[in-house]
C-alpha cells in the first residue's frame, strides 16, 4: 500500500496537481531554450533555402525537410531516446548508469543473433521472428542491466566505473560472440529490416509512457524521492534498493528496445571498432541531461542530434566536397557544446552515493 | 579531528572519511582485491569459453568434458595455458618432459611483443591515474594518444630532413618527437579539463565525444594531407629507423624497446614522487576528493583540474609518441585501444603509480597472450576485451569479495572502515630516489 506521499521529499511539485502535458513540458528552460532554438533554426533555414534555393542553404533546406532524412532521423533517434528515457529512470532513482552505450551494444547484438536463429519469416508458437527478435534483445540488455544493479546495490560498486565495466565488457563481448557464431565481428545481414514507423511508434509511446510513469505514479514520486532523499523513502517504508532495483531494471529494458530498434532497423550487427552503436549511449545521457530529465526534453533533444546525424548521412550522399569522416564528427562536437552550454543540471541530490538502510 | 589541527590536516581527515574505495584502503587488501578480482575473470571467461564453445559450430571437437563425454569446440584450458604461457614466449614445456622449456631465452619474440604493449600500457595506465587522482574520469587517453601519435610524427617528419643522419639526429628527433606527443596531448587533455572547470561539463561524456572528434579529425589529416605517396593504408610516411627507438637485446620485429620500458618505470617513479610528495600533487589529490574543502584549504580547485586533464593528456600523448616511435614507425589509421586498456590498468592498479607497473604488465600479458591465441586456437581474440570489462567491474565491487571472505572465513582482508584513518600515509611504500617533479 504506497503512503499518500513520501513525506519529506522536499522540493517537488506535487506530480498529482492538474499539471496539463504542455505545462509540464515547458516548464524548464532548458526544454524551452530548446524548442524555441531548433524552431527557430528550422524556420530560418526554410527560409534562406526559399529564398536562395541554388545556395548551400537551399541545399540544406532541401535535405533537412526531405522525407528520407525525416525517416532516417526517426530510425536513429530511436536508440538515442529510448536508452535517454531509460537513464532518466536510473538516474532519478540515485543510480547513474553510464552503461547505457553497452546496454544497446548487447541488444543490437542479440536481436540481430535471435533473428537469424529463428530464421527471418518463421514464427515460433505463432510468434514471428522480429518480434521473437525484439525481446531477446530486451532480455540481453535487462540481464546486463540487472548485473550492473546488483553490482551497485548490492556490493556497492562505485557506479561510473562499473558503468564504464558494463560498456567495456558489451564492447567486448558483442564482437566475440559474433565471431563465435558467425565468423566475423559484424553478422550477415537478415536482408530484412524494420520499418521507421515502428521505430517512431515505438519513441512515441516510450516517451509518453515514461512520462506519465515518472509524473503521475506513486511509482514515479517513490523514484524520485529515492534519487532526492532516499532516507524520507525508508521512513514511511518503501525500500529504496527495490526502487532503485526498478529504475536500473526500466533502464535495461528501454535501451534494450533502443538497441534492437537500431540493429533491426538495418537488419544487421556492425561490430568493429566501436560496434554500430558509435556512442549513442553517450549521446542519450546528453539527451536527458539536456532534457533536464524530463521524457519530453528528451526525445526532442534525441531528435535533434539524430537529426544532425541523419543530415551528415544526407550531405555525404549528395557528395559535398567535405570528406565524409569530418561531417561525421558533427554530431560529437555538437554534444559537447550542448554539455557545456546547459552544465549543471539539477542532478538528483543522492545519485551516485550508495544508501544504507537503517534498521 | 582535534579543533587545533591546521587546515591542512582538517582537509586530510575529511579526505581520509570521503575517499571512495580506491584510496582509503591498505595497499594489502587492494593486492588481495586485484588478485581476486583477476581470477575470478579468469573464471568467468572460462565459463564463457566453454559455452560459446559448446554452441558454435565445429568438424571436430577440441576439448571433451571428462566423465560427461561432451565435446566441446574450444578447449578453455588450453586458452589460458596459450594466454600466459604464450605471452611470455613458452617458458614452460606444456606437454613434455620436464617443466620448463630448454630452450627459452627472456630475448624471444612473444616476450618482446609482450613488454611492448607493456612499456605501451605504462603510459596510458598513468595517464588515466593521474586524472583519477584528481577525482576526473579520463576517458579520453585514447584520444589524447591519437593526437599525440599525429603530433610525434608530423614533428620528427617535419624535423628530420633538417638534421644529419645519424645517431646524434636520432636522439634529438626522439625527444623533440616525445615532447611534441605530450603537447599535443596535452592541448587536446586540456579541453575537457578548462569545460569541466569553467562549464561544469561532466568530463566522462566529454572525453568520450572528444574521443571520436580525435579520431576523425586525425583520420581526415592523414587522408587530405599527410598522407605518404602509395600508400594503401590511412598512414603518414614512416618515420627514419634512427629516430627510431633500437631493440636492443630483443629481435627487431617484436617492436618493443628496453629504452622505452626503462623511460616508463623513470615516469612511474617521477609520478609517484610528484603525486605524493609535491605540494601541486597534494592539491591534486586534494581536490579530487573533496572540492570544496581544498578550495577552503586554498586550493583553486579549477586550475587543478585544468593541469590535471592537461597532464593525464600528456601522459596519454607520451603513449602516442611511444607508440609511434617504437611499435608503429608512423601514424596510421587502425590505432589499438590502448586508451581504453589504460583505464583498466589504472583500476587494477587502485590508481596508484606504483600500481601501474604489475598492472600494466598483467595487462600486456593478456594482449601478448591474444596474439598467441589467435595464432594456436579456433577462440576469438576478443576474449580479452571481454576480460577487460570483467576485471574493471569485479574490481569496482571490493564489498563482494569482503563479504565472500566473510562467509568462508578468509577474512584476513577485513579492512572495513577501521582502515581509513591511514588513508594517504601508504607513502611508506619506499622513499623512491624520484626523478624531478613531472
Amino acid at each position: 500500500m504506497p503512503p499518500p506521499a513520501a513525506t519529506g521529499v522536499k522540493p517537488m511539485r506535487n506530480p498529482l496537481s492538474p499539471a496539463s502535458l504542455l505545462e509540464g513540458a515547458s516548464e524548464s528552460g532548458y526544454v524551452r531554450s530548446l524548442i524555441a532554438g531548433t524552431v527557430g533554426m528550422l524556420a530560418l533555414l526554410g527560409v534562406s533555402g526559399l529564398a536562395f534555393p541554388d545556395s548551400v542553404a537551399g541545399d540544406l533546406a532541401g535535405i533537412v525537410f526531405s522525407t528520407s532524412t525525416a525517416t532516417s532521423t526517426a530510425r536513429l533517434a530511436a536508440p538515442i531516446v529510448l536508452a535517454g528515457l531509460g537513464g532518466i529512470f536510473a538516474e532519478k532513482s540515485g543510480v547513474i548508469n553510464i552503461g547505457l552505450e553497452g546496454l544497446l551494444i548487447i541488444s543490437a547484438f542479440v536481436s540481430v543473433y535471435a533473428a537469424s536463429v529463428v530464421g527471418v519469416g518463421n514464427a515460433v508458437l505463432g510468434v514471428p521472428a522480429l518480434a521473437i527478435a525484439f525481446l531477446a534483445g530486451i532480455a540481453a540488455s535487462t540481464f546486463l542491466s540487472a548485473v550492473f544493479a546488483v553490482v551497485c546495490i548490492e556490493f556497492k560498486a562505485d557506479q561510473i566505473i562499473a558503468g564504464l565495466a558494463v560498456w567495456l565488457i558489451a564492447l567486448g563481448l558483442a564482437p566475440f560472440l559474433s565471431t563465435v557464431f558467425f565468423g566475423g565481428v559484424n553478422t550477415p545481414n537478415l536482408g530484412v529490416s524494420v520499418g521507421w514507423q515502428y521505430s517512431a511508434t515505438m519513441v512515441v509511446f516510450a516517451t509518453a509512457g515514461s512520462w506519465w510513469l515518472l509524473n503521475k505514479t506513486a511509482f514515479g514520486k517513490h523514484l524520485r524521492a529515492a534519487g532526492e532523499n532516499p532516507k524520507a523513502l525508508d521512513t514511511v517504508g518503501v525500500s529504496v534498493s527495490q526502487v532503485r532495483y526498478a529504475g536500473v531494471l526500466l533502464s535495461g529494458v528501454l535501451s534494450g528496445v533502443g538497441g534492437s530498434a537500431l540493429a533491426l532497423s538495418i537488419g544487421q550487427f556492425v561490430g568493429s571498432g566501436e560496434t554500430m552503436v558509435q556512442g549513442k549511449g553517450f549521446i542519450a545521457i546528453v539527451a536527458y541531461l539536456f532534457g533536464n530529465y524530463n521524457p519530453l526534453g528528451t526525445l526532442g533533444a534525441g531528435a535533434l542530434f539524430a537529426g544532425l546525424d541523419a543530415i551528415q548521412i544526407r550531405l555525404q550522399q549528395l557528395g559535398y566536397a567535405i570528406p565524409d569522416t569530418l561531417v561525421q564528427t558533427i554530431p560529437y562536437v555538437v554534444v559537447i557544446v550542448v554539455l557545456t552550454l546547459v552544465g549543471r543540471t539539477q542532478i538528483p541530490e543522492a545519485a551516485g552515493e550508495h544508501y544504507e538502510t537503517e534498521e | 579531528m582535534s579543533d587545533s589541527a591546521p587546515d591542512g590536516d582538517r582537509t586530510e581527515s575529511l579526505l581520509a572519511r570521503v575517499v571512495a574505495p580506491f584510496v582509503d584502503r591498505s595497499v594489502a587488501e587492494r593486492l588481495v582485491i586485484s588478485v581476486a578480482a583477476i581470477l575470478l575473470s579468469i573464471v568467468v571467461g572460462f565459463a564463457l569459453v566453454l559455452v560459446s564453445g559448446r554452441i558454435a559450430q565445429c568438424s571436430t571437437a577440441a576439448w571433451t568434458m571428462p566423465l560427461t563425454g561432451i565435446g566441446f569446440c574450444y578447449d578453455p584450458i588450453e586458452v589460458y595455458v596459450v594466454l600466459f604461457n604464450g605471452a611470455l614466449g613458452y617458458p614452460f614445456a606444456v606437454g613434455d618432459p620436464g617443466l620448463f622449456n630448454p630452450a627459452w631465452t627472456p630475448f624471444n619474440l612473444s616476450f618482446g611483443l609482450t613488454l611492448s604493449e607493456t612499456t605501451l600500457l605504462i603510459f596510458t595506465g598513468l595517464s588515466v591515474a593521474v586524472a583519477f587522482r584528481a577525482g576526473l574520469f579520463n576517458i579520453g587517453t585514447q584520444g589524447q594518444l591519437v593526437v599525440g601519435a599525429l603530433s610525434t610524427a608530423l614533428s620528427v617528419l617535419a624535423l628530420a630532413p633538417l638534421l644529419p643522419a645519424g645517431p646524434v639526429a636520432g636522439a634529438v628527433l626522439i625527444v623533440v618527437g616525445t615532447a611534441a606527443g605530450a603537447v599535443g596531448g596535452g592541448l587536446w587533455g586540456a579541453i575537457p579539463g578548462a569545460l569541466k572547470a569553467y562549464a561544469d561539463a561532466n568530463e566522462v561524456i566529454t572525453t568520450i565525444m572528444l574521443n571520436f572528434v580525435a579520431a576523425n579529425v586525425a583520420y581526415v589529416l592523414v587522408l587530405e594531407v599527410f598522407r605518404a605517396e602509395g600508400s594503401s593504408v590511412v598512414a603518414t610516411r614512416y618515420v627514419p629507423e634512427y629516430a627510431q627507438f633500437p631493440s636492443v637485446l630483443f629481435p627487431p620485429s617484436t617492436d618493443f624497446a628496453l629504452l622505452a620500458l626503462a623511460g616508463g618505470i623513470a615516469f612511474i617513479g617521477a609520478l609517484y614522487y610528484f603525486v605524493e610528495h609535491t605540494s601541486l600533487g597534494y592539491d591534486l589529490r586534494t581536490s579530487g576528493v573533496q572540492a570544496a574543502a581544498a578550495e577552503y584549504g586554498g586550493v583553486n580547485a579549477k586550475l587543478t583540474t585544468v593541469r590535471a586533464m592537461t597532464l593525464s593528456g600528456a601522459l596519454g600523448g607520451i603513449g602516442g609518441a611511444v607508440w609511434v616511435l617504437m611499435s608503429e614507425g608512423r601514424w596510421m589509421a587502425s590505432i589499438p585501444d590502448l586508451g581504453f586498456d589504460g583505464i583498466t590498468v589504472s583500476i587494477l592498479a587502485g590508481n596508484n603509480p606504483i600500481g601501474v607497473l604489475p598492472a600494466a604488465f598483467l595487462f600486456g600479458v593478456l594482449k601478448g597472450g591474444a596474439l598467441e591465441i589467435g595464432f594456436r586456437t579456433d577462440v576469438p581474440t576478443e576474449l580479452v576485451a571481454v576480460l577487460r570489462g570483467l576485471i574493471i567491474l569485479f574490481v569496482a565491487m571490493p564489498e563482494f569479495f569482503r563479504m565472500i571472505g566473510r562467509y568462508t572465513g578468509v577474512g584476513g582482508t577485513a579492512g572495513g572502515p577501521g582502515g581509513a584513518a591511514s588513508a594517504e600515509s601508504d607513502a611508506s611504500a619506499g622513499g623512491d630516489g624520484g626523478e624531478a617533479d613531472a
